[in-house]
């Protein structure tokens, strides 16, 4: 073999092609990269997989990524300062307080808040904008079900009327689907707010290539299936944005972004997964950030004995609940960036803390969990089967999650048969209620206590064919409408104990997501709050 | 020659058609709503809203009647509006498709020129070095997973050489030129940006060699092969012993008829390398064909895989055509058949 010489003709040739590709190195001697070196470093480049965004209309939005988009170019009325999730701050309304009677919530507009067109922000805008995301009918509308009327008081004041008075509206305003456009450009350019909009509107694509916000960055361009370009709105009312441009570039592949994270070229990395994070400390120029998300990933049992006739039996799903290994799923699946919930809550808001899991969450005991399958007429176990997606989620993937149950759970006598699939499939198995057991996502589309609890008792307890008694919805109704905080608290605190018992959704874990982040940057604050990174916030050191 | 042209053409737009309703009748079997997969939780639990969104896309109709819609839209030019993007699935494929034609050419165009020649030589000169890296060269090449290379092309020349640029067609703080092909290579150098032509080239070269490995090492070894077959003919023993020179052997006699199944060979490699991008997209974070069918596909976007059907069955009708037709040039005796 010592003739095989292959080594002289490859290299020529890959050095005669790699000799037009050292382009970043031939590239400094060009003229113009002064001026490209510069914008470097005004430039915020984020790594992302953006698959998820097809489009940038706020009135439309529904998925993952593109809420941190719509945020750093649009404002809504109020916000949540990243970290606190449980009182809201001032944004393009300065005051709210109830409307006269009683019946709403009357909002008073920052003054001399110009968009980025030019225009001056009205309460005439803030009408449009709501009204349009209403009746266009997207997910966001289904959040407004409440209101009956946003009505003009004067140029500086909006009443937002609600049907329920009570129930909660404040905190839902403050999520990006909510914000604020300049009401003239997007009429102009095919929008419309009234009852027709469902079918009148198009401004959606002239939308997913501009911004008309009063946020402090404004879209220049957005590449599908590559980056995002904003630029610095000058005339932000926050003060002058820190980079002249923000790039979201967009990553299919993690370890692609990891490369680019080390070589600079982008200056965060969204998408890493545990074991790659675990290669970056003690990094000189990188540094990780984390932030607990209020995503979390459960489990959910039907009560539907033609399915499984053991899971219809409370103390069946007690014991699954008392079987898990929590801890080791958070520590060894996801190098331990996690924390957990009680129960639907997550932690971080109004009266759920991790604290509170360790003394009435469930907890892995073998044990009971052999008690309580005694209990349940099943002494030797029983066998279910759980569907999820075939997918990553928080590092991990539902199939070694499905795996992990699977061994933790046989050693109570109860067979796991795992069933993965595509995730549209079990969406359709799912809200159809056609499964005995599933193994899913949840993430906030608004940060509410009552949207997620609510939940469990309405839309997640049909499809679990689970009539929750009167007492637990009359909680739930008691506790979304209570205006005292330390009274809600405890009513939350009462409808988790309830939850427990019931035993039919189980969280596995709450992710922190981790997030590389090279040390040009000094503040760089993440949120949980629904658009994971506040972009007008991120300074360069 | 018309005759037999025009009843392949025919033959090409029937054939295309059957395949859309194979793979129309296939995605309607799957058991998923894809209508599901585009809303939220709550609007998706919404009755109302569900079946307004079906009526929207036409998923309440009966089958035949759906495929009845595909069809008479077709006969528009219209491929409908994918699910997903929600934008005509004509401009999504004019969005997506120039990245990928752009780099399977460059890449189909690297594995020839250097591929044929390589060959040639390794059959010319066999069982010499150039023969057995010849061959070596190919084994590796067909035998790499392209994830694998992708990942460590990048890794060497990205990451540690630091001299080839990142994933992506330019760099981030780039904006694209102005477009007018979508290809950027032609589009810069339109616009006289060549600052951004030599970034677009230089963000070509990976993904293009990952890309090529396999088609490279097959267009190597089977013009190796065909070549040593050939030189074995009498005809070329005939041409040696009139007294020709070696050189007017090998191109004039025994080339022309050696790159027969060459011709063939590189067509269904050209049309694998425009159809058979996913991975190379994947981790080059590249935004073309590839990905855009493989998640319309996750997504049952109906409309958005009926389009990518159709083309896919025409890239490759269309290049079975033409590499008949190239037979013609090459061998003069098909037509007389």
């Amino acid at each position: 073999m010592n003739h095989v010489r292959i080594l002289p003709v490859t290299r020529r040739d890959v050095m005669r092609l790699l000799g037009i590709g050292g382009g970043a190195a031939i590239g400094a001697s060009l003229p113009g990269f002064e001026a490209l070196a510069q914008s470097r470093k005004e430039t915020l480049v984020i790594g992302m997989d953006i698959r998820d965004t097809n489009n940038l209309d706020p009135a439309r939005d529904l998925h993952y990524t593109p809420p941190m988009t719509i945020h750093a170019c649009y404002d809504t009325l109020l916000t949540m300062t990243p970290g606190d999730y449980i009182n809201l701050k001032p944004a393009l309304a300065t005051k709210w307080a109830r409307t006269p009677d009683g019946k709403g919530w009357r909002f008073t507009l920052r003054d001399n808040v110009k968009f980025v067109t030019g225009n001056t922000m009205t309460a005439q805008d803030v009408k449009y904008s709501l009204d349009r995301v209403n009746y266009i009918g997207y997910q966001a509308s289904q959040y407004l079900t409440n209101v009956t009327e946003v009505k003009v008081i004067d140029d500086k004041t909006i009443d937002v009327m609600l049907k329920n008075p009570a129930e909660p509206i404040l905190t839902i305003l403050a999520a990006p689907s909510f914000s604020i456009t300049d009401s003239k450009l997007v009429a102009a350019n095919g929008g419309d707010a009234t009852t027709d909009s469902k079918t009148k509107d198009k401004a959606t694509e002239w939308l997913n290539q501009t911004s008309v916000g009063t946020g402090p960055y404004k879209l220049a361009e957005w590449q599908r299936g590559s980056q995002i370009q904003l630029v610095a709105n000058p005339s932000y009312w926050g003060g002058k944005p820190p980079y002249q441009r923000v790039v979201v570039r967009h990553f299919e592949d993690a370890a692609a972004q990891l490369l680019s994270l080390r070589r600079g070229d982008i200056d965060c990395a969204f998408n890493l997964l545990p074991e790659q994070i675990a290669t970056l400390k003690g990094e000189k120029d990188i540094g990780v950030e984390g932030h607990a998300s209020l995503d979390f990933i459960y489990i959910a049992l039907s009560h539907n004995p033609e399915f499984n006739k053991a899971l219809a039996v409370k103390e069946a799903r007690q014991a699954i609940a008392h079987a898990i290994d929590y801890d080791g799923i958070i520590k060894n699946l996801i190098g331990g960036a996690g924390t957990r919930p009680v129960s639907f809550i997550p932690t971080g808001l109004l009266g759920s803390t991790e604290k509170l899991t360790q003394e009435i969450g469930f907890r892995e005991d073998i044990p009971r969990a052999k008690q309580l399958l005694q209990k349940a007429g099943f002494p030797d176990g029983f066998e279910f089967e759980i569907i999820y997606g075939n997918g990553a989620i928080a590092g991990t993937t539902y199939h070694v999650l499905g795996q992990k149950l699977q061994s933790d759970l046989a050693r109570v006598g109860i067979k796991l048969k795992l069933g993965p699939m595509p995730q549209v499939n079990l969406r359709t198995l799912y809200n159809g209620g056609k499964m005995s057991a599933t193994l899913v996502y949840w993430n906030p589309p608004a940060v509410e206590n009552a949207l997620w609890s609510w939940a469990t008792v309405q839309r997640v307890a049909k499809r679990l064919h689970w009539t929750p008694p009167a007492d637990l919805v009359k909680l739930v109704d008691a506790a979304a409408v209570e205006t005292d905080q330390k009274k809600a608290e405890q009513l939350y605190i009462e409808y988790q104990k309830q939850m427990v018992d019931v035993a039919n959704l189980i969280v596995l874990f709450q992710p922190i997501y981790q997030v590389g982040v090279r040390r040009s940057i000094k503040d760089f604050p993440l949120t949980a709050a629904g658009w994971q990174l506040d972009v007008g916030g991120v300074k360069p050191s | 020659m018309l005759r037999y042209l025009t009843s392949r053409i025919v033959a090409t737009f029937v054939m295309a058609l059957l395949a859309t309703l194979i793979v129309f009748l296939i995605v309607s079997l799957v058991p998923g709503d894809p209508v599901l997969s585009q809303l939220g939780d709550m609007a998706a639990s919404n009755p109302e809203i569900v079946k307004a969104y079906r009526a929207k896309w036409g998923l309440d109709l009966p089958l035949y009647e759906q495929y009845w819609i595909f069809l008479t839209r077709l006969l528009n030019g219209d491929l409908g509006i994918s699910i997903t993007s929600q934008r005509p699935v004509m401009a999504d494929i004019a969005q997506y498709a120039p990245a990928t034609i752009e780099l399977g050419t460059i890449a189909f165009i690297l594995s020839v020129v250097i591929g044929v020649p390589f060959g040639i030589a390794a059959a010319v000169a066999r069982d010499s070095w150039i023969d057995h890296s010849a061959r070596f060269i190919s084994l590796i090449g067909v035998s790499s997973p392209v994830f694998w290379l992708a990942f460590i092309m990048l890794t060497v020349f990205y990451g540690w050489l630091q001299i080839a640029p990142g994933p992506g067609r330019l760099d981030p703080i780039d904006l694209p030129p102005p477009r007018v092909t979508g290809a950027f290579l032609i589009d810069s150098a339109l616009a006289s940006r060549w600052d951004l032509l030599h970034t677009a080239v230089a963000h070509l070269v990976l993904p293009s060699i990952v890309l090529c490995a396999a088609t490279l090492g097959l267009i190597t070894r089977t013009t190796r092969a065909s070549m040593l077959d050939t030189l074995g003919q009498d005809y070329v023993r005939v041409a040696r012993a009139k007294g020709l020179r070696e050189r007017a052997v090998i191109v004039a006699h025994a080339l022309p008829n050696a790159l027969i199944p060459v011709v063939t060979l590189g067509g269904l490699a050209y049309a694998n390398l425009l159809t058979g991008t996913v991975m190379t997209e994947t981790i080059f974070s590249w935004p073309g064909l590839g990905l855009y069918t493989f998640r319309s596909a996750l997504a049952l976007d109906i409309p958005a895989i009926m389009g990518m059907t159709l083309v896919f069955a025409f890239v490759y009708l269309l290049i079975n055509l033409l590499v008949d037709l190239s037979y013609a040039v090459l061998d003069p005796r098909v037509l007389k058949r």
